[in-house]
């Protein structure tokens, strides 16, 4: 049981950094953004490659990030600058770095196993009694994850925060108040796509391989995360929406581990996750109507 | 406050709903998970073998062994929450087929010691799942299925005495391919053969790809690449078209339509790695203390139907030392 629980947790943390990026582009941005698909991997991808050339695993994460974060730039100017509409602009990204993280990586399957990494290394082995050391992952995560969300609330509460929520909500104001709002937009999808480049560095150590397959249908995960997280709070204001996004992914990990748990083949997972997301949207849709029969 | 509340309660509701599915278990049977990466003709032999091998053993599947099966259907993300799985069902041991299987399975498993018996892993010290000497990184070991690239080559020079170029066509993002072909490239020299290469990256390639190497080469060459193999009907009609040979990797290969192959008995690899697991199952042996296995046994399979189409008379000296020769071409 409490594996099944741990594992949850391990997973939904890791994807709810991922989700914390596309809640920024899907949410604030308004902007459905595919490359994420190639940037999880991208996150890998980097990490697996310098950590077998020696390189320090906390620092693979900083590269990792701003990786992803070019990356997002170049969906972003892809969309304002060359005019692609912004589905396809991410289509485009997301195979480009297919292609572009076989090279990084020079394989498409790159062990660290044996490799010191951010879980794994002579600090933990020394100041981590054995009792705890099931719970280090978990903790980890926890402590990465609550970061990441307080330095994107905190970005969210500056100038250049209210601009990106502006972009999304309201064009227009965004061009009276006499910024340019393609770049803003290109900012928002560097954050985002860095942050989920961050969550594939961190999936990469802890898995203790890269796989170039293993970013297929990350951008179906993220959403549905954002999308159960900020249907399910929608009421607790209390919640930032921060927040619920990362319990949103911590649930739709627990939804997929339970359909499992159930007897469903692992070849039936994308009808499943297809399934619930369609469920959720439905749900959310329901309810606005209501919303506004009421008004 | 309300918020730690709110998050415990749904932290509850998660436990809540996965508590109703515990495991049940009878006295004295063991239980192991199979992990298969994706689906075709070598892999499932391979299955098969390791459930016989197993049998062998003394562990007989509904008897005294619960099996659980999952296929990846060739996705890394599904491997993972399929290793997963196994670990949180208590499973006594994981039997990986195929390299990323085995390392979703090896990192999942690592925490809590269970074995990891692999099998189709062609580079299991490259994969980092064993060291240079052969000795297992951890609690895991297996079998490995090195294909056998000089055995091979000599077959070819002997079928087609005049080729001169032989096509192969590879996923760029299968890494027993790539090492496959680098092989390939290196000893075919020896044999006074050029090998063209053509890197696709999904099965939607294969057509084009196809044409453009039938346009360069005297005959065609299959490695045990997933994407490819699954794809090879419409290798093979494109081939038949232009009376190229398509020379295959395994049996199951030929049965379908390629000319003939050396190739490794995938059963047989099964077989021995389902004794493999079988000691460790028994308690004699634990997996950190056995080397992994490289089979390199290979023979000869041809089919007699697809040399009539060809025109192609396959020399006796190899149809008498084949292990089998077929017929007919199964659909």
């Amino acid at each position: 049981m409490l594996t099944i629980l741990l594992g949850i947790l391990e997973e939904g943390l890791v994807y709810g950094i991922m989700a914390l990026g596309v809640y920024i582009t899907y949410k604030i941005l308004d902007f459905p953004d595919l490359s994420v698909d190639g940037t999880f991997p991208l996150g890998g991808a980097v990490t697996a490659i310098l950590i077998v050339s020696g390189v320090n695993p906390v620092l693979t994460l900083v590269i990792s990030f701003f990786a992803g974060a070019v990356a997002g730039v170049i969906t972003g100017l892809i969309h304002v600058k060359l005019k692609v509409r912004d589905l396809l602009s991410g289509i485009i990204m997301m195979t480009a770095l297919y292609s572009i993280n076989l090279r990084i990586a020079g394989r498409a399957n790159l062990s660290i196993f044996s490799k010191e990494s951010i879980f794994e290394n002579f600090v933990w082995d020394k100041l981590i009694p054995d009792f705890f050391s099931p719970y280090l992952v978990v903790s980890l995560l926890f402590f990465i994850i609550v970061i990441m969300k307080l330095l994107l609330d905190l970005y969210l509460k500056t100038r250049s925060g209210y601009l990106l929520r502006a972009v999304g909500d309201n064009e227009a104001l965004v061009t009276s108040l006499a910024k340019d709002k393609g770049t803003v937009k290109i900012l928002g999808l560097a954050i985002a796509n860095a942050l989920v480049a961050l969550a594939g560095s961190i999936y990469a150590q802890m898995s203790g391989f890269f796989e170039i397959s293993l970013g297929t249908g990350t951008i179906v995960i993220g959403l549905a995360s954002v999308i159960i997280g900020t249907n399910i709070f929608k009421r607790f204001t209390y919640f930032k929406a921060t927040t619920a996004v990362i319990i949103g992914a911590i649930l739709y990990k627990a939804c997929v581990s339970f359909a499992i748990s159930l007897g469903m083949e692992a070849s039936d997972l994308k009808l499943i996750t297809a399934t619930l997301f369609l469920v959720i949207l439905i749900v959310s849709n329901e309810r606005k109507r209501r919303v506004k029969g009421n008004a | 406050m309300k918020k730690l509340i709110m998050s415990a309660l749904i932290l509850t509701m998660a436990a809540g709903l996965l508590a109703g599915c515990a495991n049940s278990k009878k006295e004295g049977q063991v239980t192991i998970g199979i992990g298969q990466f994706a689906e075709h003709g070598s892999l499932d032999n391979c299955r098969e073998g390791f459930l016989a091998g197993l049998a062998e053993g003394g562990y007989v599947e509904g008897e005294n062994l619960k099996v659980l099966f999952e296929n990846a259907q060739a996705d890394g993300g599904t491997a993972a929450q399929i290793a997963d799985n196994f670990m949180a069902k208590k499973v006594d041991l994981i039997a990986a087929i195929a390299t990323p299987m085995a390392q979703s399975a090896y990192s999942a498993a690592k925490k809590k010691d269970v074995p990891v018996i692999f099998t189709a892993v062609t580079d299991p010290v490259m994969a980092e799942l064993a060291k240079e000497d052969k000795t297992p990184n951890g609690n895991i070991t297996g079998t490995s299925d090195k294909l056998p690239v000089e055995k091979q080559l000599e077959m070819i020079r002997k079928v087609l005495p005049e080729a001169k170029t032989i096509g192969i066509m590879y996923s760029t993002s299968e890494v027993n391919s790539v090492s496959a072909i680098e092989e390939y490239k290196a000893v075919a020299p020896n044999y006074g053969f050029e090998i063209i290469e053509s890197g696709i990256s999904t099965a939607a390639d294969i057509p084009l790809a196809a044409d453009n190497l039938l346009e360069k080469v005297d005959c065609l060459n299959n490695l045990t690449d997933n994407t490819v193999v699954s794809s090879l009907p419409v290798i093979l009609d494109k081939a038949q078209e232009k009376n190229i040979p398509v020379f295959g990797s395994e049996v199951e290969q030929v049965k379908l339509g390629c000319l003939a192959t050396v190739g490794l008995d995938y059963f047989d690899l099964g077989v021995q790695t389902g004794k493999m697991a079988a000691q460790v199952l028994r308690g004699e042996k634990k997996a950190s203390e056995i080397n992994f296995e490289v089979i390199e046994e290979a023979s000869f399979y041809g089919n007699n139907a697809v040399a009539d189409q060809l025109g192609i008379t396959l020399p006796e000296e190899l149809v008498n030392s084949a292990k089998e020769m077929f017929d007919e071409i199964s659909e």
